[in-house]
């Protein structure tokens, strides 16, 4: 990898005054009046588009969430469990469980 | 660097003031580069819009205000290097849309309107363009800095974010490729 060598023999160094005829072929220009004032145009039209996309976005996110609300509002009366609580006292749900006991005693058990 | 740190430390806190001015201190700079990156004068603008629009919008990510001009030259490397893709894709397709003898044409109306300089210029240009057409789009963006811009192995270190022998081994290579390119129009 040597490259001082082969730049020094061959075609190197006429690769290396054609590299340098490029640049100067292109020297450093300042640009038209209108850089600027395009540049600051471009950064506009970013920023609306930015702020668009974001009003778009929390759009979305509120339609969203009016629409779970709605489809809670809708839901909830129909998916309402039973209440837990009973209004029968312990002995009327104990007799009510159990009501075949007796029967099956006096069919075929003896009591003792 | 071409401006202060204070300035680049407005800038970056959003003084659109002070964007302005650094912009006015790089142009110049980086049009240059972007010109002989990619080749066409008349596409320069366009790309250093683009360079410094990201730049405003990234700005902010920008840790010190000491590492800001590899920050830039790297973003004028991946715009350059958008741009290439961009051209070469776009290129394939609009050479297969024209007969041979209408892109030779195309050439000679072109030329007829140049004075000499110009096409002496120009010849250039695409001698050199044709030659790093045989390296990928990184490679001729990384041998046009190193050999056309005169950047140092140490400040493409930072922009690349790459250890130097890395930088080494792969500029070799693309050197090499373009030198075997140059030998053989030569020989023609």
């Amino acid at each position: 990898m040597d490259r001082m060598s082969e730049r020094r023999e061959g075609g190197g160094a006429g690769l290396d005054a054609l590299f340098a005829e490029y640049r100067s072929a292109f020297p450093d220009v300042d640009g038209s009046a209108n850089f600027m004032p395009g540049l600051w145009q471009k950064i506009e039209a970013r920023r609306v588009e930015t702020t668009s996309i974001f009003r778009h976005m929390v759009r979305a996110c509120v339609m969203a969430a009016i629409a779970l609300t709605l489809l809670i509002i809708v839901l909830l009366p129909r998916v309402r469990p039973e209440p837990i609580y009973s209004a029968s006292t312990y002995v009327e749900v104990l007799d009510e469980a159990h009501s075949n006991d007796a029967a099956d005693l006096l069919a075929g058990g003896e009591v003792q | 660097m071409l401006v202060d740190f204070e300035l680049i430390e407005r800038a970056r806190s959003g003084d659109d003031g002070a964007f302005n001015q650094v912009v006015q201190a790089y142009r110049k700079r980086i049009l240059g580069t972007i010109a002989r990156l990619i080749g066409r004068p008349e596409d320069v603008e366009d790309v250093g819009q683009e360079v410094f629009l990201r730049l405003y919008y990234s700005l902010e990510q920008l840790r010190t205000p000491e590492v800001f001009e590899p920050w830039l030259y790297r973003l004028t490397v991946n715009a350059a290097y958008d741009y290439l893709r961009r051209q070469r894709r776009r290129h394939e397709s609009r050479m297969s849309d024209l007969s041979e003898q209408q892109v030779m044409m195309a050439d000679a109306a072109a030329g007829g309107k140049q004075n000499e300089e110009e096409q002496r210029r120009n010849k250039v240009r695409e001698q050199v363009q044709a030659l790093l057409d045989n390296v990928s789009e990184e490679d001729r963006i990384l041998l046009t800095l190193k050999e056309v811009e005169g950047l140092s192995l140490k400040e493409l270190e930072k922009i690349y974010r790459v250890n130097e022998n890395a930088l080494k081994v792969r500029l070799f290579r693309a050197r090499q490729r373009v030198l075997k390119a140059y030998e053989a129009a030569e020989e023609e």
